[in-house]
């Protein structure tokens, strides 16, 4: 049974002329026993919902849509007639806050006195109950009689737990409950918060942008973006494959979810004051289109598991898609090698696919074939849509590029760093000679060289390996890749040179937005940068997925060895067995 | 603890001790003494009533014939031993003329702090919840208009009005002369009948200032988070308003109290004089302009000591009732 509705609720801040689209357009529907997630970074809008659900925003916003609950529309009614449903049915616990709570009364009192107002208890039955409302979030009794200023920042945190809880209200709104609690604290509020929905059947509402936190009690999770819903549906399918882009970089960029990779944060600003026609993420979109600048995207259902999405482009597309690829080498002995075996895989926009195995693998046959290198024997590869020309993508803009292993076979010795670099152009016809100069130079500041008349005079011959290989990468960027294929880019380089290589790589795809294809023998590296990795074995992608639950939990039985054989640094000292 | 206290004294005596030197030496340095009065009608004119030797014998009498600073010093050592000395004027001890006159004053100065500050809080609290409505602009508008009139203006219309025309009201005095009291009650209603005039001028003066702060920390007050915790509980507007707004609006309001008593005792002097209400205000004037020396450093030190009283009061008061300045 639904418990609560929203239905189309906007909230508009005004203020001296200019208004602020808090919550702009939200529709969502709460059934009874229900743990609903709001996420999204602040001021996505997550709390003036929960505010207004409580019908306690401040008078300079103007309000529309409906909050219905229980079948009553709550939204219109007056102050007076909404104390009613406040705290005997919908209860909030505030963002924690050194103000939230009132400094010159005692917490006890603040805590009996909806009781006394809303259950008409005694003063000694609310003290009584308190007392045991305090034991059940883990405080002491004897907190009741201090004030605010006396409790830390976990415990202010539990006594207003309690005060939500004190008239056991039907529906319970958690507005960022963690965010002043340490590892430990945040774990004991989560177990308590679960068990507490177990015995009471509490509908709740979980507002944060602790997405770990609320993916670990939620049930059904909705991410906000700037006044809107982007992505709603089942906690596990969005966490595990987010469909929205914005989802997906705020997944990516949660440290609990992905362990290994490196924190890279959603390129550009979320707020930017104005407003934003159509899309509102289309600033930081990679994959936007006319369309999402003209108008924005309604959430609409896809699938049949109650997921929605508000997208043009549907969510995430493809940008590559690989089916059935088969390529065989003829050895001299007669004798012939699978080098790739029926491999079908397909590379999301904007995301890093890594695709790991040992030496002979066929990663990188694999990898010439997607760049369009090679021709496959048989099998299709598609490229934004389109199947593979035979001249390949790579001549022009927004095209699949292709990084080797070996910086000093892509890059001729003979050649200029400002030749090796606008060789691209020179061959494809791009450009003046003024308009290809000013691209190098802007190239080689994207790659972090120096774009300097002595550098781009030297000769590639007199540069160090890693140097090169940034050249060879400031070569593929020039033509404004949508897709990189890295193909053991960092191998030939010693550990330091890669590191900075391969940190450059991904800031690299990060501000750009473009997808690309890293390929690798070396796990650990792998997992530094990798959204989704695929294995392969002979041939044969024996395992694709998330990078983390690939490493965490390797279901292939080649990938287990591949993960067991990273050997590690060991610090401790071996104790005999 | 134990140093925080010692310094704390130590600053008290060193503040005692420069009011007291301010006290003696101020009233010596104006032009004239106790035995050449000065008309009130002609300035400057000296009336000499008393012969030359006559004179000189009161100003050995009075010890005034020693240097002031030997002077000051005996002053200091009669004063440790509770001796305030002697008024020139009223012949008697100096703190038997303060005991009859103080009474009065603290009494309307209590009461006028009384009337103004229910009345401000009142005010302040209908104006800070109708805020952005024309009715507080209204009051607000009204009562800093009302500010800038003078008390002692205030108190001569009222005086003209209800006294002198209305009638209604005397024109002088604390109670009637030689009255018979039936009881105790009507004792207190005579005082009060006294009394009343002078309470509202003295409260008119300050009802504006407890307004204003009243309504200006209940708006600031009203928009912090633990309002909107409490008008989230659905408690109701009424304990919402009195019970968690008010309660931390009047802080500063206290304390605002606590210092104006102490100020107003001083402030009350031109309006006792309007009044001719017996007073300590009253008492200083006439000490002044028969230059009584004694006289007015006793009351002076009484004013200065009371307002370091009220402070220090107002201190322990705050301390009680606001639970995040420990004790
Ligand atoms: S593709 Fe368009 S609609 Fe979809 S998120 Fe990007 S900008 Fe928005």
């Amino acid at each position: 049974m639904t418990i609560l509705s929203i239905e189309d609720l906007k909230c508009h801040y005004v203020t001296d002329g200019s208004v602020v689209k808090a919550v702009d357009g939200i529709s969502f529907d709460i059934y009874e026993g229900e743990i609903f997630g709001i996420v999204g970074e602040s001021g996505s809008g997550k709390t003036t919902i929960a505010l207004e659900i409580m019908g306690l925003l401040p008078e300079n916003v103007n309000i529309y849509g409906e909050v219905v609950y229980n079948g009553k529309t709550i939204s219109n009614l007056s102050g007076e007639e909404r104390d009613k449903f406040r705290w005997k049915d919908i209860a909030i616990v505030f963002q924690n806050g050194l103000e939230v709570l009132n400094p010159v009364i005692n917490v006890g009192r603040q805590v009996t006195e909806p009781m006394i107002k809303h259950l008409g208890l005694s003063h000694e039955e609310a003290e009584k109950r308190c007392m045991e409302l305090f034991e059940m979030t883990g405080l002491d009794s004897s907190w009741m009689s201090s004030y605010p200023h006396q409790l830390s920042g976990g415990m202010r945190q539990r006594a207003l737990l309690a005060m939500a809880l004190s008239c056991s209200p039907k529906l319970l709104i958690l507005d960022e409950v963690t965010s002043a609690l340490d590892a430990f604290s945040r774990k004991e509020i989560r177990d308590l918060l679960l068990n507490l929905q177990k015995e009471c059947c509490y509908t709740m509402i979980v507002i944060s942008h602790d997405i770990t936190f609320v993916s670990s009690v939620a049930s059904k999770i909705a991410v906000m973006y700037m006044g809107k819903i982007v992505e709603t549906g089942p906690v596990r399918d969005v966490i595990t494959s987010p469909r929205h882009p914005y989802s997906r970089g705020l997944i990516h960029s949660t440290p609990d979810i992905f362990i290994y990779k490196d924190m890279w944060g959603i390129p550009g600003d979320g707020f930017m004051g104005g407003e934003i026609p159509g899309c509102p993420f289309s600033p930081r979109c990679t994959q936007k289109t006319d369309a999402c600048t003209k108008s924005a995207p309604l959430l609409c259902a896809c699938g049949n598991n109650g997921r929605k999405i508000a997208c043009h482009r549907g969510g995430i597309v493809s940008l590559l898609e690989a089916g059935d690829l088969k390529f065989c080498y003829q050895l001299p002995d007669k004798k012939s090698l699978q080098a790739v075996d029926g491999v079908s895989l397909d590379v999301k926009e904007g995301e890093v696919l890594a695709v790991v195995g040992q030496t002979g693998s066929g990663k990188s046959t694999l990898a010439h074939i997607l760049a369009g290198v090679m021709k496959p024997q048989s099998g299709e590869v598609y490229f934004m849509g389109e199947p593979l020309c035979p001249e390949g993508y790579g001549s022009r803009f927004n095209g699949i590029q292709i990084v080797f292993q070996d910086p000093f076979s892509s890059t001729s010795s003979r050649f200029t760093v400002l030749d090796a670099i606008k060789e691209p152009l020179d061959i494809n016809k791009i450009g003046t000679k003024d308009e290809r100069l000013n691209m190098v130079k802007d190239v080689l500041g994207l790659v972090r060289l120096s774009s300097e008349e002595s550098f781009l005079k030297k000769y590639c011959g007199e540069l160090s390996g890693g140097q090169r290989q940034r050249v060879a990468l400031a070569r593929a960027m020039i033509m404004r890749p949508k897709l990189l294929i890295a193909d053991e880019i960092t191998s030939a380089l010693d550990v330091s040179t890669s590191a900075n290589v391969l940190r450059l790589l991904k800031g690299l795809q990060n501000r750009r937005g473009f997808a690309m294809i890293y390929i690798s023998h070396d796990l650990t590296l792998t997992l530094k940068i990798a959204d989704r990795i695929a294995v392969m074995n002979s041939g044969k992608v024996v395992e694709t997925g998330n990078a983390h639950d690939v490493m965490l939990s390797p279901s292939d039985e080649y990938t287990q060895r591949l993960v067991g054989s990273r050997i590690g640094l060991c610090c401790h000292t071996h104790e005999a067995a | 603890m134990k140093k925080d206290r010692n310094s704390f004294i130590f600053r008290f005596l060193l503040t005692l001790l420069v009011i007291l030197a301010i006290n003696f030496f101020l009233p010596r340095m104006m032009p004239g003494d106790p035995f050449s009065t000065t008309s009130a009608d002609v300035a400057g004119d000296e009336i000499i009533v008393m012969t030359e030797e006559q004179r000189e014998y009161y100003i050995g009498y009075y010890g005034m014939d020693k240097p002031q600073y030997e002077q000051f010093f005996i002053y200091l050592k009669n004063l440790a031993a509770g001796d305030l000395g002697k008024s020139i004027s009223y012949k008697m001890p100096v703190w038997s003329v303060i005991k009859i006159h103080l009474p009065w004053t603290i009494l309307i100065v209590l009461c006028a702090t009384a009337l103004s500050t229910f009345i401000g809080v009142i005010f302040g609290t209908i104006s800070a919840k109708n805020r952005k409505k024309s009715s507080d602009r209204f009051m607000m508008a009204g009562m800093i208009a009302f500010a800038e009139i003078p008390s002692f203006l205030l108190g001569l219309i009222l005086l003209l009005i209800f006294c002198v025309y209305l009638r209604m009201f005397p024109l002088a005095g604390a109670v009637t002369p030689f009255a018979v009291y039936g009881g105790v009650l009507d004792q207190a209603w005579d005082i009060m009948y006294h009394a009343f005039l002078p309470v509202v001028t003295l409260s008119f003066a300050q009802l504006t200032g407890v307004y204003l702060l009243t309504r200006n920390t209940l708006i600031t007050v009203t928009s912090k988070d633990y309002i909107r915790t409490a008008r989230g509980k659905g408690l109701g507007e009424k304990i919402v308003w009195n019970r968690h707004a008010l309660r931390n609006a009047l802080l500063p309001v206290v304390t605002r109290t606590g210092f104006m008593i102490g100020m107003m005792m001083g402030g009350a002097v031109l309006v006792e004089s309007v009044f001719s209400y017996p007073g300590i205000g009253m008492t200083l004037r006439a000490a002044v302009v028969g230059r009584d020396y004694p006289l007015i450093q006793g009351i002076l030190l009484v004013l200065a000591v009371s307002i370091l009283v009220c402070n220090l009061t107002v201190d322990k008061v705050y301390q009680m009732l606001d639970p995040r300045v420990s004790v």
